[in-house]
């Protein structure tokens, strides 16, 4: 079993606007977990609490509990980085390293955390590219830059990487939304591949996106100009998308404000 | 908050528009065919035959612009029960229609035939409680009312009774056998007309189903007792007597 989240009472900020206000929910282990909501209702910043990345950001901070298999990752000795490690990242664009090449893009996690022997490389940048479902399209050009790859495979390569380190949870910001349909509905099929191994948290502007392969979706929204992002409902994902109970999902997922 | 999807609206708003104009002309078709039934107008029978082609463009547009609508505008929450209902009604709207036909014809055939003054006030009295079973379901989709969709098993409940009685009124109060060969038409066309409470019943569901989310089926039609009195056995021994009508004799 993969692991969970359980969030409670966060807030974030930065500097002194409140970002995001008291959200609680739990991302349940195995499953997909979609974020949706317009823009600026605190998708993003969310997500960059869960791994402990919002605070990068000068004058930013979060308040709250973040439970990760028990432990909260706000509590003081927790190191950030493990956090970092142990909650992977795929962001909106694909970010290979471009002066690198596809096996070292894939093992650029480990170059991080101390050197290992080449056969075991190996095996990781195999074992994480196969999962990734880019293997087969790299293996025999694996030296070769990573920038000369397809928008898709670059974001799939970014996928192998977070997933090379074995994470315990993968989140993804917007994966699909610098990519073409076909590459997105291929992005679509690993996620629910990788739903077997890993507890995911997808932030989607798109909204049928979420519907395919979410098994549960949360509603956020600022309701006005300057409010933070609120936590509006969160549920089965087929319950949101036909019978969602607060009216302003409604409104949002059928498109009838914005 | 900005008010986006004009266009989508429109085409919802149509079709609504466009159902509720069906559910006026099958209620139309469907009081003209009863009418033909007390009257036995052949030329009034025909209109009624050729009246469903009218009621079969409704259906086909309704259809058409329901999965142009699917197809192009990712319905979804009460969009996409407000269509999914918009597919079930339109389908129901035209099988009331169908069986306006069907009386139509039957009473075609029937036509020379000796009626039964009885029989016939009872299928009057049935197809006013269709009638007004079909005006209650399409109000209640109209006005989004779910009590009134939830009054139409009760509405039906005096008609599902009229229908099973249907077959011993028909038996018993022939006089003749060309009055009876009349007779067994009419409890084909009785039927038709339960059929239609039916299908008023079930257009109650989805507006239940359209409004609360929830899709419950009002009544259940494959409980055991509801079909069982309709037997023959239950309304009529071999001597052509009651059943009962002896009961606790020696």
């Amino acid at each position: 079993m993969a692991a969970s989240f359980e969030i409670a009472n966060l807030s974030a900020w930065y500097g002194n606007r409140l970002a995001i206000e008291d959200m609680s929910l739990s991302v349940e282990p195995n499953q997909v977990t979609a974020l949706i909501g317009p823009s600026g209702c605190g998708k993003s910043t969310l997500v960059r609490c869960l791994n402990r990345l919002h605070e990068l950001i000068p004058g930013a901070r979060a308040q709250g509990k973040v439970v990760l298999d028990g432990e909260n990752i706000y509590d003081a000795g927790v190191d950030p980085v493990s956090v970092r490690r142990a909650v992977g990242m795929v962001f909106q664009r694909p970010n290979p390293f471009p002066t690198m090449s596809i096996f070292d893009n894939t093992i650029a996690g480990f170059k991080l955390n101390g050197r290992k022997p080449k056969a075991e490389l190996l095996e990781i940048v195999q074992r994480a590219l196969t999962a990734a479902g880019l293997w087969d399209e790299v293996k025999d050009r694996l030296d070769a830059p990573a920038t000369g790859l397809s928008g898709g495979q670059q974001q799939r390569l970014c996928i192998a990487r977070a997933i090379a380190v074995q994470p315990e949870i993968l989140l993804m910001d917007e994966p699909c939304s610098a990519l073409d349909p076909v590459a997105t509905l291929r992005i679509e099929d690993l996620i629910m591949e990788l739903r077997e191994r890993y507890t995911i948290v997808l932030v989607t502007h798109n909204m049928q996106q979420a519907a395919r392969v979410a098994d549960r979706t949360a509603f956020l929204l600022a309701e006005l100009a300057g409010d933070p992002g609120r936590l509006i409902e969160i549920g089965p994902t087929k319950k949101i998308f036909t019978q969602p109970e607060d009216k302003r999902t409604e409104g949002y997922i059928t498109g009838r404000f914005g | 908050m900005v008010e986006t999807r004009r266009h989508f609206q429109e085409q919802l708003d149509e079709l609504e528009s466009i159902i509720l104009r069906m559910g006026v002309a099958s209620h139309d078709l469907f009081r003209r065919a009863l009418d033909v039934v007390a009257t036995g107008n052949e030329a009034d029978a025909d209109a009624v035959i050729a009246g469903d082609d009218e009621v079969d463009a409704f259906y086909m547009e309704i259809e058409r612009g329901i999965v142009v609508v699917f197809a192009t505008q990712g319905p979804v929450a009460s969009d996409l029960r407000f269509l999914a209902t918009l597919l079930h009604i339109n389908l129901h709207l035209e099988r009331v229609a169908d069986m306006g036909v069907n009386i139509a014809k039957i009473a075609k055939a029937a036509h020379g035939l000796p009626p039964n003054p009885r029989v016939l006030r009872t299928l009057q009295d049935m197809g006013v409680i269709a009638l007004d079973m079909l005006n209650a379901a399409m109000d209640s989709f109209a006005r989004r009312d779910v009590a009134l969709a939830r009054s139409l098993p009760e509405m039906d409940d005096p008609l599902d009774n009229l229908n099973r009685g249907m077959l011993a009124e028909v038996l018993m109060e022939s006089d003749g056998r060309p009055m009876l060969e009349w007779g067994v038409h009419m409890h084909v066309v009785s039927r038709q007309i339960e059929r239609v409470g039916d299908h008023a019943v079930d257009i109650g569901e989805q507006v239940a189903y359209l409004v609360t989310g929830v899709f419950q089926e009002f009544t259940d039609a494959s409980h055991p007792e509801v079909e069982e009195s309709t037997r023959l056995g239950d309304v009529l021994r071999f001597d052509g007597r009651p059943l009962g009508a002896d009961q606790g004799e020696p």
